[in-house]
């Protein structure tokens, strides 16, 4: 269990999955096949967990593999699977390249009390229902989904619009300007937020933020310190030269007792290959006590050890009946807050915020989506958006949909193939034609017919179900009408309705999402003679 | 060569050159649109009862055939109807093989280039390949061209414009030698019809501003600044209900027709009857161009030649 090959192999599956994810992440040309992104983003425990807790097959098994694998192994998710961590593998690598001088991280104390206390209130939010803040603040998969697509993704499309240029002028047509896609201003501040935390503390000292603030890592540390296989200092074998201290960027190698502590090792096997002498490695450990690798250490409980533990023991509990009752708190305002003030008002009619089809209803929607943005990156229209404070605080960077920029496409099911953990159930593409997420509103005397007296019809040219459609008017002219049952809250009205500032035809969102009926008209029949010139 | 860099740069030094209106009257086929009453009498080619492809050979050769139109080494930009992402049964866009033919005849007749493109009103990838125009045109040769970067869009004077005083238009439409219009004919719940001369607001950047500025008469005002060298219509299976985008087949009847001709008024004036109504002037731009001199509506002062395949 001393090969260089645990490591290598380690690091091979990291990189193709940070790469797989990343692409699905920053593809703003739909080049990249959907199900790649929907099958890499399964596997990452969060999103499982909730995909099991809806239904998903594949999110059962992604749930169970990931248990079993960090049952066997300890947390080789944090180093293999998460891509929170890999990123910050990379930026503690080009921090150390770039940085002063050679420095390397000693051995450190856990910090506890903060880790245990936010996977703490992360449960305790779970427990009172208020799942849908914590873990989309919280679920490392779901930070670097909102940093790929909402940070990086526009980048990636400034870059490639500088690059059409120069494509043109050597008659590449491939190449083609995407409009950026800028997140609001408080939706962006989420990912800027994290990325920055992640970047500071990955360089500074390497897989803290897995260590303290990650409830992913801390609960996968707690299976992992009874990991059937877990790294073993031999201390025969072993000459305390340090050169695997060097290489663990978790901090949790202490030498001076030769103990690894197994919840905080990260399983990226960076240990092993570097000792010369075979003196560390995997060890069969089952049922074998937790945590302590080391047979010696493990009877030495000294009084300030004793000490210590009670210390932790109370501020954890403490922290995290702190936390529990904000969290309590905070969600109650929030479903008050969600049943109200519910999205801007126009004329007394509530239009916003339209979430999208497969997602049941508004409060579904806001407890089970993390934000991760795999939707955001897929929807080839754009209209999936991350919210600010649209569905108020409970929904922040949610995506929502945004008619104000573009309309979400009829033949097109994209978000719910794609989304990990049935926060947008998979919908067939006749049933999603027919999810009613919001019915189109149209105030009259604000459209151009009726103030302008010109034709325009905008709203009833874009209609793809008919609901929205022209009716005679004064002069000659057609106006537009509603039929409410027909329409599927698509929000191409809205988005074509060329009146400003407020349009003539919304889409006002319905909390619950409903079924539209279609209306099957017969063939149609010439208007003309079929059989010769009508001039 | 025949880059978009490079017809666009080409077609500033061409702009610089002629006026935009003058640039027409290089073509004899603008010579066949004339002001009525001053010259011959423009020709509109009817053909009916063949398939797309046979009929539009049909009707070009009737026109005097391509060459008539495209001149070697010219650039030509065609702007079929491609709004929307429905396949083509559903008959919203132009019909790909279409597209395709003319795309083949103006490389027979030496075209340099020929580019398509539309500003799409659904997501201009998923138009393109929907359509199944994308994959027509592209295998005849042509390049297909974004029609949803603004970039490639740029704000020009038309003076001769009643309410569209200024426009964002494509370069390709600004720029290249020979201009063909190629749309299917559609009810429209906003403009009544859709034909050849609503087709074009599909080479403006702000469709909104005509929505919210007497459609018709923006429509019209379009071809004060550039009338299309040709025009081509499809109604071999218009949609004469629902439309633009239609709901389903349902919505269409075969009619087996295309229209060819210069004269943009006389062509719509056609369509306005292949769809049923009685006078042309209730369409509201055939009325207007009429009245602005753009083309003749009164299909009694044009040469109509009907053409029967069967």
């Amino acid at each position: 269990m001393h090969s260089p090959w645990w490591k290598r192999a380690r690091v091979l599956v990291a990189l193709a999955m940070l790469a797989g994810l990343s692409a699905a992440l920053l593809d703003f040309r739909g080049l990249v096949p959907h199900r790649l992104g929907h099958a890499l983003a399964s596997v990452q425990l969060v999103p499982a967990a909730l995909g099991a807790a809806a239904g998903l097959t594949l999110s059962v098994i992604a749930l169970l593999a990931v248990l079993a694998l960090t049952l066997a192994l300890g947390r080789v998710y944090c180093s293999a699977i998460c891509p929170l961590g890999i990123f910050q593998d990379i930026v503690s690598r080009l921090a150390r390249l770039v940085g002063p001088k050679k420095r390397f991280l000693r051995h450190a104390k856990p910090l506890s009390w903060l880790r245990y206390g936010v996977l703490g209130a992360t449960l305790l939010a779970v427990l009172a229902g208020w799942s849908g803040v914590a873990l989309a603040l919280l679920d490392p998969y779901s930070n670097y989904g909102r940093i790929a697509s909402d940070l990086f993704r526009p980048v990636g499309v400034l870059l490639n619009n500088g690059l059409v240029g120069v494509a043109e002028a050597f008659g590449w047509m491939w190449l083609y300007r995407v409009e950026p896609h800028w997140a609001g201003a408080g939706a962006l501040a989420v990912p800027a937020v994290a990325l920055t935390v992640v970047v500071v503390l990955s360089a500074w000292r390497g897989r803290l933020y897995c260590n303290t603030l990650c409830p992913v890592g801390t609960f996968l540390g707690v299976i992992a310190r009874r990991a059937a296989w877990r790294i073993e200092i031999d201390q025969d074998a072993c000459r305390k030269c340090g050169a695997c201290l060097k290489a663990c960027k978790a901090q949790c190698i202490d030498l001076r007792t030769g103990e690894i502590d197994a919840s905080r090792c990260v399983g990226c096997f960076n240990c092993v290959p570097v000792c010369t002498d075979g003196g560390i490695g995997l060890a069969w450990k089952w049922r074998r006590g937790a945590g302590k690798t080391s047979a010696p250490a493990a009877s030495a409980v000294t009084p300030s050890d004793a000490g210590r533990r009670a210390f932790i023991g109370a501020s954890t509990l403490a922290l995290t009946a702190a936390a529990g009752v904000a969290g309590v708190v905070v969600a109650e305002a929030g479903r008050r807050r969600r049943g109200q003030g519910r999205g801007p008002q126009d004329q007394g009619i509530v239009f916003g915020p339209v979430c999208p089809p497969g997602s049941k209803s508004v409060e579904r929607f806001l407890d089970v989506c993390t934000a991760c943005h795999l939707c955001v990156s897929a929807c080839p229209t754009g209209v999936l958006r991350p919210a600010s404070l649209e569905y108020g605080w409970a929904g922040l960077t949610k995506p929502q949909m945004d008619f104000s920029k573009s309309f979400c496409n009829f033949d097109c099911n994209r978000c719910g193939e794609v989304c990990p953990e049935g926060a947008i159930l998979p919908l067939a593409l006749a049933e999603k034609k027919t999810t009613q997420l919001g019915v189109a509103r149209f105030r009259r005397r604000m459209c151009i017919v009726h103030e302008a007296g010109t034709a325009c019809g905008a709203c009833a040219e874009h209609c793809p179900t008919g609901a929205v459609h022209m009716v005679p008017f004064r002069d000659g002219l057609t106006i537009p009408q509603v039929e409410p049952e027909q329409c599927i809250g698509c929000g191409a009205c809205e988005y074509a309705c060329p009146v400003r500032p407020a349009r003539a035809i919304r889409v006002e969102a319905l909390p619950v999402h409903g079924r539209a009926i279609v209306v099957k008209d017969k063939p149609a029949e010439s208007p003309a003679p079929v059989d010769d010139f009508p001039f | 060569m025949n880059t978009r860099r490079e017809f666009l740069r080409t077609g500033l030094t061409l702009g610089a050159a002629f006026s935009l209106t003058d640039m027409g009257g290089l073509f004899a086929a603008d010579a066949q649109s004339a002001a009525p009453g001053a010259g011959p009498r423009p020709v509109l080619v009817a053909v009916r009862d063949g398939d797309r492809v046979a009929m539009l050979d049909k009707a070009i050769a009737e026109l005097g055939g391509m060459g008539a139109f495209v001149k070697k080494g010219q650039s030509v930009v065609v702007k079929p109807n491609i709004g929307w992402d429905v396949p083509p049964e559903r008959a919203a866009n132009t019909h790909p093989s279409i597209v395709k033919r003319l795309v083949e005849m103006c490389f027979e007749a030496g075209a340099a280039s020929v580019s398509v493109f539309d500003n799409t009103c659904d997501q201009w990838q998923k138009c393109y390949a929907t359509s199944g125009i994308g994959e027509a045109a592209r295998e005849a040769g042509a390049t297909m061209v974004n029609g949803k970067d603004e970039s490639l869009y740029r704000e020009v004077q038309i003076p001769g414009g009643r309410q569209l005083k200024s426009a964002k238009v494509h370069g390709l439409v600004l720029d290249s030698d020979v201009f063909i219009n190629v749309p299917v004919l559609k009810h429209h719940g906003g403009a009544t019809m859709s034909a050849a001369m609503k087709n074009l607001m599909g080479v403006v950047w702000d469709r909104g501003f005509y929505h919210s500025n007497d459609l018709h008469q923006t429509i019209t005002d379009f071809l004060t600044l550039r009338k299309p060298t040709l025009n081509v219509l499809d109604a071999y299976h218009p949609m004469v209900r629902n439309g633009p985008r239609g709901k389903s087949a349902d919505d269409c009847i075969e009619m087996r027709t295309l229209l060819a001709s210069a004269d943009i008024v006389a062509l719509d004036s056609a369509a306005t009857k292949l769809l049923g109504h009685p006078e042309p002037g209730v369409i509201g731009h055939v009325r207007l161009g009429d009245e602005m001199g753009l083309g003749v509506m009164d299909l009694k002062r044009v040469d109509v030649r009907r053409i029967k395949l069967a």
